[in-house]
């Protein structure tokens, strides 16, 4: 039996507007799911859904086979841990993480274990007498993660825990959150904005848009089969090169003289697309396009190239190149590059979706 | 703030005290007030009748009222003119000095503490004629000092005990008020040549009239009201009229004159005032806080 | 200070003295005059240095009798001030901190209707509705009485709006926390609100002690029984007695006395004062 269940939830607000039309989700014991998306997709509204702190306006919630959608959030039995903390500032660490268990009518004795259990796991025993005010942003993210942890939920929620703190410490967070997760096997929905923080904690990602559903699946799925354009700029960095092209008479037509053969596709409009460390750079005479070299990227290990694509119709669409190790192409410079079939993503120029038939 | 509890219920309860309160002291007594005003009631409040309007008609018939409306306007302003720059002017100097700040403010702001009725009996020792030291101070210099015959002292000694209270309110205003002005504006206005009185009155007084604007306000609402204990104590409205203002006159018909009709009539006045008082007030704060 | 002029901060020290003079004259003359026997007052001439009967007037004021008509200790009528300024001041706070909990913590319809029915009382001072007020008090039996002198004043939109205010800073995450932390509404006014209120609270405490206190023109219509009488309107009292018979020596120790404790305050808890009086007025 699934863990946590949305069956057809929607949200609708009392002015009318639909902020989620509908959502499936089968969330399996133990497993870490990540919802992830542009600001405004919804997908903290679903998270607070899940939480019991925005009401379901349609569809039903189950936490272990039992529907919830009516009950309080401290009866769901789950725990959040929330973006600025909110842990109680005039409490210890101790009594932000009590609080919760006191409120449940669980015995001192018993509160003192699990404190304590809680806070040696965090690395927290030395910081229980003090106040929120006298921690670190790192520490303040433990002792809320501590005050989730204590209560021992069904369901842990995460909306964007990571976002205040600066980028060393997140991801030495990130690292943390998800061994913590693994240790204690609690089934887990996380909400972010970071795709990479997305790709590195989640058994299966939900990539969100305008309050549906893009993808879900696992990070890898994602990224090499992704389901729509969207999905396809949203999950890697730099984000996949699209452009709209056609297919005529068994033929890519990328421009008037750059036609690419692929032979399976009857005519129709296409968007193609290629990721930037899938295209290499080749010999002049074995090129597919040229690239107009506008400006260079050195990182050390990677060196990322923008120009833009010599398309004989005139018409030139950015392109990124990312290239393993060092490589100085100069300014001006045109870039021989092949773009090898097996990397192409084809999407419906209508419908933005995954055409699935490949070219070769 | 967008989080709330989900009670339908409790809300109403929580407020049921406060809105209690309110009906019962300040709505019913304020219907009754606007009631009253439209009845001539007999002295001993055994019958009375109907008159429609003649009450506010009669009120601004009577040259009194205007008489109290001129002190009112008198006495509120001296106060709040005397006891602002008078701060100001102390502020300013204890915004200066580096030692003792603190020490100055505590024995310049206990004042706002004393009970203006006090405050008026404090003064008038000072100034009682038989006995007072600065009445016969004055009389060596040749004043004749009576504030129980002369209008005019009359009205100086309770615009000076009304004010002597206020100061420390306006003191701690001010005060914060130039402790915001930024030091950087002032230190490039004296690398730009600016003497210290040239540079208090071009940048630090333009920018303290937020304060001085908000002061103003609450002065005279101070003045309006606060101050009733002032006049009963001291002059209780004379010599004659001289130092009636309009609210100690809605006392003095209600109780001592028992002309009921007409001070109600003098209240829904003053209520409208108030009200049109408070407008102004919640306006220009409102735009300063959000909501 | 951005140039160094000595007299210019001789003069800011010497106008700084000059006013806490000035703000400090009348109260001295007071202390002088509380020092002096009743005869010291006719000769003509308040004493302008201390005399000698300090303890004898000090003393009598405050556990004989007032004096000047007055036929109780200044003890009893200070409780009653005391019992005045608390009632006003606790039942001030309590009302408005339920109502803006209310206001801002839930949604319910009239609530803006409620909103503005306490913001009229900010419209409607005692002094200006006193008649009418008098006349609900005398109807409701409640002169010469505690619950008389108390709760007519305890309505307070300025108090409602600096909790209001107050409430408003509180981040929503935090009522979320407590709900997850099984904290239905009550629990999390006890456990969250009013800890995380507590300097407001007692600045607004420290304010309106000091209004409640010097409450004047309410308790002098209210009170005829002396058993009843406050500190600040028994001043009137004392001083209604035929002009030439006022004990001046007794009348300023009490006058010293009313002021003292609301003083003491102001005094001993600055900042709590200051700040009240800033947020008090937004």
């Amino acid at each position: 039996m699934s863990d946590l269940v949305l069956e057809n939830i929607g949200k609708t607000y009392a002015n009318g507007y639909h902020a989620i039309p509908s959502i499936d989700l089968n969330i399996e014991q133990g497993e870490f799911i990540v919802l992830v998306g542009p600001s405004g997709c919804g997908k903290s509204t679903l998270l607070r859904m899940v939480a019991g702190l925005e009401t379901i306006t349609q569809g039903d919630l189950l936490i272990k086979g039992e529907r919830v959608n009516d009950k309080e959030p401290a009866a769901r039995d789950i725990a959040m841990v929330f973006q600025n903390y909110a842990l109680y500032p005039h409490m210890s660490v101790y009594d932000n993480m009590a609080y919760g268990l006191k409120n449940r009518g669980v015995n001192k004795d018993e509160i003192d274990t699990k404190v304590n259990a809680v806070a040696v796991m965090l690395g927290l025993e030395e910081l229980l007498s003090r106040k929120p005010k006298q921690l670190s942003g790192g520490q303040r993210q433990r002792v809320a993660m501590g005050r989730a942890m204590v209560r021992d939920p069904k369901v842990f929620l995460f909306d964007e825990p990571l976002s205040n703190l600066d980028a060393k410490l997140r991801v030495q967070m990130r690292v943390e959150i998800r061994e913590l997760q693994r240790k204690l096997g609690t089934t887990t929905l996380y909400v972010t904005h970071d795709q990479v923080e997305a790709m590195t904690l989640a058994d299966r990602l939900v990539v969100l848009n305008k309050g549906h559903a893009e993808q879900i699946g696992t990070p890898m799925e994602l990224y090499d089969r992704p389901a729509s354009t969207f999905v396809a700029q949203f999950i890697g960095s730099p984000s996949m090169n699209l452009i709209p092209t056609s297919v005529k008479s068994e033929y890519l037509q990328l421009s008037v003289d750059i036609r690419l053969p692929c032979p399976q596709l009857a005519d129709q409009k296409l968007i193609w697309g290629i990721r930037p460390e899938h295209v290499e750079i080749c010999a002049a005479e074995e090129a597919d396009v040229m690239l107009n070299v506008k400006a260079v990227e050195a990182l050390g290990a990677e060196t990322l190239v923008h120009g833009s694509l010599q398309l004989g119709d005139g018409n030139t669409p950015n392109f990124v190149v990312r290239l393993a190790g060092h490589h100085t192409p100069k300014l001006g410079e045109r870039l021989p590059l092949r773009v090898p079939r097996s990397a192409w993503h084809l999407f419906d120029a209508e419908t933005q979706q995954r055409v699935e038939k490949s070219c070769n | 703030m967008s989080v709330h509890f989900p009670q339908k219920k409790l809300p109403y309860l929580l407020l049921l005290p406060q809105l209690v309160i309110t009906f019962i002291f300040f709505l019913w007594p304020a219907e009754q007030a606007i009631e009253q005003a439209f009845y001539q009631e007999d002295a001993f409040g055994l019958s009375r009748e109907f008159v429609g309007l003649d009450n506010f008609i009669d009120i601004f018939q009577d040259p009194q009222y205007y008489t109290s409306i001129g002190v009112t306007l008198i006495f509120s302003f001296s106060v709040a003119f005397l006891g602002m720059a008078l701060a100001l002017w102390l502020a300013v100097m204890a915004d200066r000095v580096i030692r003792g700040k603190l020490a100055y403010q505590t024995l310049l702001i206990w004042p706002y503490a004393v009970a203006p009725a006090l405050a008026g009996v404090l003064w008038w020792i000072l100034f009682d004629p038989s006995m007072g030291p600065v009445a016969l101070w004055l009389e060596t210099v040749g004043v004749e000092w009576n504030h129980f015959l002369n209008g005019d002292q009359a009205m100086i000694l309770v615009v000076i005990s009304a004010t002597w209270k206020q100061i420390s309110y306006n003191f701690l205003f001010f005060l914060a008020g130039l402790q915001a002005v930024p030091r950087s504006l002032i230190e490039a206005a004296a690398i730009d040549g600016a003497s210290p009185a040239k540079r208090f009155w071009d940048i630090v007084f333009p920018l303290l009239s937020p304060t001085t604007f908000f002061l103003l306000v609450v002065n005279l609402v101070y003045a309006f009201f606060d101050t009733f204990g002032v006049i009963d104590a001291t002059t209780q409205g004379g010599p004659g009229v001289s130092t009636a203002t309009m609210v100690y006159k809605v006392f003095n018909d209600g109780f001592i004159g028992l002309d009921l009709g007409s001070s109600a009539a003098q209240s829904v006045v003053l209520m409208g005032l108030v009200g049109i008082m408070t407008v102004v007030q919640f306006r220009y704060i409102e735009r300063k806080v959000e909501y | 200070m951005i140039e160094n002029r000595p007299w210019l901060t001789a003069i800011s020290h010497l106008s700084l003295l000059l006013g806490i003079a000035m703000v400090a004259l009348p109260v001295w003359v007071a202390l002088v005059a509380s020092t002096h026997p009743t005869e010291a007052f006719g000769s003509g001439e308040i004493p302008l240095w201390f005399g000698d009967q300090a303890i004898q007037n000090w003393g009598a004021v405050l556990f004989a009798k007032a004096g000047n008509g007055i036929d109780v200790p200044v003890w009893s009528m200070m409780l009653n001030s005391l019992v005045m300024a608390l009632g006003i001041t606790i039942g001030k706070i309590a009302i408005s901190i339920l109502s803006a909990y209310a206001i801002v913590f839930f949604r319910f319809p009239f609530r803006g209707t409620a909103f503005w029915v306490i913001f009229i009382t900010l419209m409607l001072p005692v002094e200006v509705r006193i008649v009418p007020t008098y006349e609900v008090v005398a109807n409701l039996d409640m002169l010469n009485s505690y619950s008389g002198l108390v709760l007519p004043l305890i309505a307070s939109a300025t108090a409602t709006f600096l909790f209001r205010q107050c409430f408003m800073t509180v981040p929503g995450e935090l009522v979320e926390a407590a709900r997850i932390d099984g904290a239905g509404p009550i629990r999390f006014f006890f456990d969250i609100l009013m800890p995380l209120s507590r300097t407001n609270i007692a600045a607004l405490f420290v304010i309106m002690f000091i209004y409640g206190w010097n409450q004047y023109l309410w308790p002098l219509i209210v009170t005829t029984d002396d058993a009843y009488y406050t500190l600040v309107m028994s001043i009137k009292r004392m001083l209604s007695v035929e002009q030439g018979d006022v004990e001046w020596n007794q009348v300023m120790v009490t006058t010293l006395l009313a002021m003292l404790p609301p003083v003491l305050v102001v005094v001993g808890m600055q900042k709590l004062f200051v700040k009240g009086l800033v947020d008090a007025e937004k």
